[in-house]
């Protein structure tokens, strides 16, 4: 009991913060505890990691303006499919080139067309169409109703337009959609006009389950 | 062999030399790894911009401003005309935003800040992970709850291989906010293809059954499977 004598009161709480900054430490060293930080990832070996190339949207270290992804010349046609033509005031154009959808609907086309809608649309005309989304409750312009009358009497190819060439304040969504997947909008907005208020049990009900489309 | 008091200093010395080497390799061994050195990485970006508000309170789904991430291997930044999409009218003032306007107006790109990158040597393809129904959240995080971006997975090679071997341990299938297109109803439970070896003795590399193309043009979703293992699935 000699030792004992030896134990001074302070012993007790410098040994308790001692253990707690080692658990600190073997937590951080770990990875139980994430130590936030602005500073790029330490790396003690380079190794490959980065290569004399350009990674996709990366700045280049060749062009005077930084850019790697360099703007096409005029008139480049993108090489997987056609970039839509026409502009917001080329209705009648649009009408007779993309006159008909290129696939019929299903259930699979409407479920697909819901997803894109609510993506894409749904921020600003609101699930139901009626124009009231969430972009819109914070302040931007309410857009015209989708489901009313005038809007019902568009032809496909019109909806088709005005998604792919924007129309007023609503900008272009032809470089975020593909032409089949504005088609599926298209779909899914008629679906919309015509049921209303119904519309959400119905195409719950629509949605594949996974045997069927494999 | 020494004088008592040297052969103390000598034992000490050599105590003190073997504890500091030790803690070395501990702190090198367990400190270098990425789930340390990565992990949290949070970068101040030019703008402040907020997932928190965009995706977390207004209900912005990923796809929305990173369109494109299911067609290509990389997720893109959104151009600035996605941002102008709505802040032409909302805040259009706002100081915080001088530099989107300004990029908007004169071409001039902005340069966000890369969170997550991989080695050039590694080729992830983002496509083929979306198609599979695994959600953003799976290797980012709970992105819409963040203010500021931060990395959450060390994004090594050990941290892929354990999701490639047990999926179904690791995987947060598509939620309703990130807008993948799953053809099903989402649910909790990871329904996993059944997958099987195509070589044979099976050196890792396996297949699940991909699904034709419902819609021309627009790629079926297909059930998350066993990744594979073998070297050139991603160093190629």
């Amino acid at each position: 009991m000699e030792w004992l004598r030896q134990v001074r009161w302070w012993y007790i709480p410098a040994g308790l913060l001692g253990g707690a900054v080692a658990l600190f430490w073997i937590l951080v060293l770990a990875g139980q505890i994430t130590w936030f930080s602005e500073q790029p990832p330490l790396q003690v070996i380079a190794d490959m990691d980065d290569q004399f190339r350009v990674d996709p949207q990366e700045p280049s270290r060749f062009f005077a303006d930084r850019r790697s992804f360099r703007i096409p010349p005029e008139g480049t046609v993108p090489r997987d499919g056609r970039s839509y033509p026409f502009s917001q005031a080329e209705l009648a154009q649009a009408e007779a080139t993309f006159n008909k959808p290129p696939f019929p609907s299903s259930e699979y086309v409407l479920a697909f067309g819901r997803n894109r809608y609510e993506i894409f649309c749904s921020p600003c005309h609101g699930a139901d169409g009626k124009g009231n989304g969430p972009v819109v409750q914070r302040g931007f312009v309410p857009p015209p109703d989708l489901t009313r009358p005038q809007a019902r009497a568009y032809s496909d190819a019109r909806i088709f337009h005005v998604i792919s060439a924007g129309q007023n304040i609503m900008p272009s969504y032809a470089s975020k959609l593909t032409e089949a997947e504005r088609w599926a909008v298209v779909y899914y907005v008629r679906q919309l006009q015509q049921q209303g208020s119904s519309k959400q049990e119905q195409v719950a009900s629509a949605v594949l389950s996974p045997e069927q489309h494999q | 062999m020494f004088t008592p008091s040297l052969d103390r200093r000598i034992k000490r010395t050599a105590l003190g030399i073997t504890g500091t080497l030790l803690a070395a390799a501990l702190v090198t061994y367990f400190g270098m790894h990425n789930r340390v050195t990565d992990v949290g990485y949070r970068p101040q970006q030019p703008v402040p911009f907020s997932h928190k508000l965009h995706v977390g309170e207004l209900g912005i789904k990923c796809l929305y401003c990173h369109a494109g991430v299911e067609r290509s291997a990389h997720s893109p930044i959104p151009t600035v005309s996605t941002c102008m999409g709505c802040h032409l009218v909302i805040k259009a003032e706002s100081p915080r935003l001088a530099l989107v306007r300004e990029a908007y107006e004169t071409g001039k790109p902005l340069e966000w800040r890369r969170v997550h990158k991989l080695p050039d040597y590694v080729h992830f393809n983002h496509a083929r992970h979306i198609r599979a129904g695994i959600d953003c959240a799976s290797c980012h995080g709970p992105v819409e709850r963040m203010g500021v971006v931060s990395q959450v997975s060390p994004l090594s090679m050990g941290w892929c291989l354990d999701c490639h071997r047990n999926p179904e341990r690791h995987i947060i299938p598509a939620r309703e906010i990130s807008g993948i297109f799953t053809a099903t109803a989402t649910s909790s439970v990871v329904q996993l293809a059944e997958s099987r070896p195509v070589t044979n003795p099976p050196y890792g590399l396996w297949q699940t059954p991909v699904p034709a193309q419902a819609i021309p043009g627009v790629p079926t979703p297909k059930l998350p499977g066993r990744g594979p293992e073998s070297c050139s699935a991603c160093h190629y």
